[in-house]
């Protein structure tokens, strides 16, 4: 009876949403006439005084940096939070519970992809603003990374210490970038090294310093999280 | 200029960056660093307002792009006063839990006052932004910050009711997305002032589709009926100050958001009757409901709820005087619920199930605390001549100049039920033989400090409305003019 | 043959991303394990992230990036799909991975408490 009613809810719920949405059109133009949208302004000063070849990323780090900054904080605070839930007193570091041995295809195959992985993850995030990419899927990828070796052997550990200490290296950095920007324009996290030839690494002023921060910064976090989860010991197993 | 609004958002996260940090060096400095950082934002909050209060309202653009194409903050007189408060409050808070009741150790220390320091940010960030999606980002920062608190204590419960808080937020999340890109894949941006400037021109359909979902996420956030059911328990089993800190903080900046949009952005004609009925909703069933509860938290924060309700009821009246009576409520609220479950911390301190019986005869050994206690609930109830009084009769004058006479007949009404429930706490600290079982336990001298304060404010104010009441009108008149605050905004120049 | 498999294709984006949101959205509320529903919480933020950045999509469009080999064949800015929603869904796909980790956390500690992760025994509080 509840699962009938919760469909009927559901039903009534998606053909709301489905019918706005299917009227507002796919793949047309679909601004109102007296529209000005912001994308043909971002567009046009992203070539032009930042010249940064990926409209995303200049939009993600400067247009609506700010809005970087404050999910930078939401996924610093995600894991803060998780370590305040799973906090226990009489902490066994080390201590792992391990579900099954890792055959050796697994433990020599990790050893030669884990320099391979932390390559790709730091190219995807240093040429944020080149091609598609940027500081949050470089440092997932780097945290894939760790998990691989976390996962494939038993005794691998990174230090909890100088995760965190990176962690808030890289966020230190993102802020006071933007405190510097007050110097030199006046307003916060504004752009204020000479901006380049687009195309080139150099380029873009302070995107890539950003980006480079914001890269450290989520694969310490994830790898934290997937520690801190690694080394919860259960109280009937382990 | 003595400093700008974005510097409520960037110090807190410099420091939140840092406490870590510095907490290798020496442990203290994670308790007071974050009261630095509140101390400092308060007097800049101040004077802030003093400048606006003024000259106009202070527009930040950040990144250097004028809006539309960036972000700006707006502190207006009736943001920069909900900014003041907040900040107030934060610091109360901070202070009363300076010295934790139970002993903690270094780590949960640590992140208590990082998810405290983060819950005040991103309120205020709520309040101070000028983009819709901005809103959103902050919306998130201050759930993730609750739903930690939330779960602190290691008791049964709290990860119950952290978890239900945690299904009711994603939903709401979910819902403001969905109407945050209705909205942008009409107009073509994010600005609130452009699309203020525009959204006569969006199809009618599309308008109360993104006006219902936006007020089914925020009202998520500010308790409203029926979305509220995960409020009481997350109020219940969260500490103490992280209860006022929700009632006073938290579910402010969520009316904020509400009020923002429909008197600024959104221009549908049936909005503040819409308001007016499901504030008056939210007041009968939370107030008939608190009457009937055993747990003391569980009590305050079905309270609570009903005045969220009846400041609803107040900004849906449409005038100066409601917007001005809603901004009074608002500020007594936060002040008097704060002294409620600071003091009501202390009264059922030992016990673990918080019960209402456990605090008879308290006044005994608690004498300070339990004179607290009853003076707020007299001042909540609206007895002259504590503070609670003038915003009551406030409501009732902007209710009167709008003909809402069932309105004022349901306050009244509503008022001797709050007199009912609260007297019979006070009753009880006072009159009862206390329980042989139940040890008290002294408030320590910072927290002792703190509810003093707020008791002082409350006789201030009661005696003497008139020390905010010019403060409220300049900030009442700022919310009603909207062509002011679009002209603001777009005037400036790159 | 071109307008029919664009008329189709008009619904089939739109209508997969809201299909896959109420099943997630049913996963949430129906489901009795604490860790269905989170997956449930989970596809919703996926069904989601799909709706917002297919409204920025527009038919025959490239990449909103000046690689070399744009500069050289379009030269016209019209050409490109609306950045501005894939900039939206990065920092929307980031929050949700923050919530569903809390989430997560709290599963944890509920069944460390309670020893099962059907909801039904966990009623502790009033639902």
């Amino acid at each position: 009876m509840k699962k009938f009613l919760v469909i009927l809810l559901l039903a009534v719920l998606g053909y709301y949403i489905a019918d706005t949405y299917f009227d507002i059109g796919f793949g047309q133009p679909h601004f109102v006439k007296s529209a000005a949208p912001v994308k043909d302004i971002y567009l046009a000063k992203t070539q032009n005084p930042l010249k940064v070849s990926n409209a995303v990323t200049s939009i993600v780090v400067n247009f609506r940096g700010f809005d970087t900054l404050g999910e930078v904080t939401v996924l610093f605070l995600a894991v803060t939070v998780l370590g305040s839930v799973l906090y226990k007193k009489r902490h066994q570091v080390g201590e792992r519970s391990v579900l099954f041995n890792s055959s050796s295809i697994v433990t020599s195959g990790s050893k030669l992809l884990f320099p391979a992985i932390i390559l790709l993850g730091a190219y995807v995030f240093i040429h944020g603003h080149l091609s598609p990419g940027g500081g949050f899927q470089g440092g997932v990828i780097i945290a894939t990374g760790f998990l691989l070796m976390l996962l494939a052997y038993e005794n691998y550990s990174v230090s909890h210490t100088a995760l965190s200490i990176v962690e808030s290296l890289a966020g230190i950095t993102f802020a006071g970038v933007g405190l510097l920007g007050f110097m030199h324009g006046g307003t916060f996290l504004q752009n204020f090294l000479p901006s380049g030839v687009m195309n080139n690494l150099f380029s873009g002023g302070v995107i890539p310093i950003i980006y480079i921060a914001v890269g450290f910064k989520v694969g310490a976090e994830l790898t934290g999280v997937i520690y801190t989860v690694l080394h919860e010991k259960g109280e009937n197993n382990g | 200029m003595v400093g700008t609004p974005v510097l409520f958002i960037a110090i807190p996260l410099l420091a939140a960056f840092l406490i870590p940090l510095l907490g290798m060096i020496w442990k203290e400095l994670v308790r007071i660093v974050p009261g630095l950082v509140l101390t400092y934002l308060l007097i800049l909050s101040v004077n802030l307002l003093n400048h606006v209060l003024a000259h106009g309202p202070i527009v930040e653009v950040i990144a250097g792009w004028v809006p539309p194409i960036g972000i700006n903050l707006v502190f207006s007189a009736f943001s920069g006063f909900l900014v003041v408060l907040m900040e107030f409050l934060g610091l109360l808070v901070w202070a009363y839990s300076y010295r934790f009741k139970r002993n903690v150790d270094y780590e949960p220390a640590l992140k208590y006052f990082l998810m405290l320091m983060m819950l005040i940010t991103g309120s205020v960030g709520i309040v101070l932004t000028g983009d819709i999606f901005n809103m959103f980002v902050f919306i998130e920062i201050t759930s993730i910050s609750a739903y930690g608190l939330t779960a602190f204590y290691k008791g049964r419960n709290s990860a119950e009711a952290s978890f239900k808080y945690v299904m009711m937020g994603s939903i709401a999340s979910t819902f403001l997305l969905l109407a945050i890109m209705i909205i942008y894949s009409q107009l073509g941006t994010l600005n609130m002032a452009d699309i203020a400037n525009r959204i006569h021109t969006m199809k009618p359909a599309y308008k109360i589709v993104s006006y219902i979902f936006f007020v089914t996420a925020l009202g998520i956030e500010a308790e409203i009926f029926p979305l509220n059911g995960w409020a009481p328990d997350a109020y219940a089993e969260a500490p103490g100050p992280v209860g006022a800190a929700f009632a006073g903080i938290v579910v402010k900046a969520a009316v904020y958001a509400i009020i923002r949009y429909t008197y600024t952005i959104f221009d549908l004609s049936g909005t503040l009757n819409f308001l007016i009925i499901i504030g008056m909703v939210t007041l009968i069933i939370a107030e008939t409901a608190a009457i009937r509860q055993e747990k003391l938290k569980r009590m305050l924060a079905y309270s609570s709820i009903g005045q969220m309700g009846l400041v609803l009821v107040a900004f849906g009246f449409g005038t100066k005087e409601g917007v001005f009576a809603a901004l009074f409520l608002m500020l007594n609220h936060a002040i008097i619920k704060s002294l409620l479950f600071f003091s009501g911390s202390y009264l059922v301190y030992n016990s673990t199930e918080k019960r209402i019986v456990e605090v008879n005869g308290m006044s005994k050994y608690l004498p300070i605390t339990s004179l607290l206690f009853a003076l707020g609930a007299f001042a909540i109830v609206g007895l002259p001549p504590f503070a609670g009084f003038w915003s009551k009769l406030s409501v009732m004058t902007a209710a009167a100049d709008s003909n809402m006479i069932l309105i004022m007949a349901l306050v009244l009404i509503v008022s001797v039920v709050e007199l009912v429930y609260y007297l019979r706490v006070v009753n009880r600290i006072y009159f009862f033989k206390k329980e042989a079982s139940i040890e008290p336990h002294r408030p320590t001298i910072n927290a002792m400090v703190v509810m003093l304060v707020l008791g002082a404010i409350i006789l201030v104010i009661g005696f003497y409305p008139d020390a905010v009441t010019g403060i409220l009108h300049k900030a009442s008149a700022s919310l009603m003019d909207k062509s002011y605050y679009i002209h603001h905004v777009l005037s400036l120049k790159q | 043959m071109d307008n029919t498999l664009f008329g189709f294709l008009d619904y089939a984006v739109y209508g997969t991303a809201v299909l896959v949101m109420l099943i997630g959205l049913y996963g949430a509320m129906v489901k009795k394990s604490l860790l269905k529903i989170v997956i449930g919480l989970s596809i919703i933020d996926s069904g989601l992230n799909l709706l917002i950045v297919a409204i920025g999509y527009y038919k025959g469009g490239t990449a909103p990036i000046f690689s070399q080999g744009f500069l050289e064949n379009f030269k016209s800015v019209s050409k490109m799909v609306d950045p501005v929603p894939q900039a939206l869904v990065l920092t929307a796909i980031v929050i949700g991975f923050g919530v569903t980790a809390v989430a997560l956390a709290l599963v944890i500690r509920l069944y460390r408490h309670h020893g099962t992760l059907n909801i039904d025994e966990i009623k502790n509080l009033k639902w």
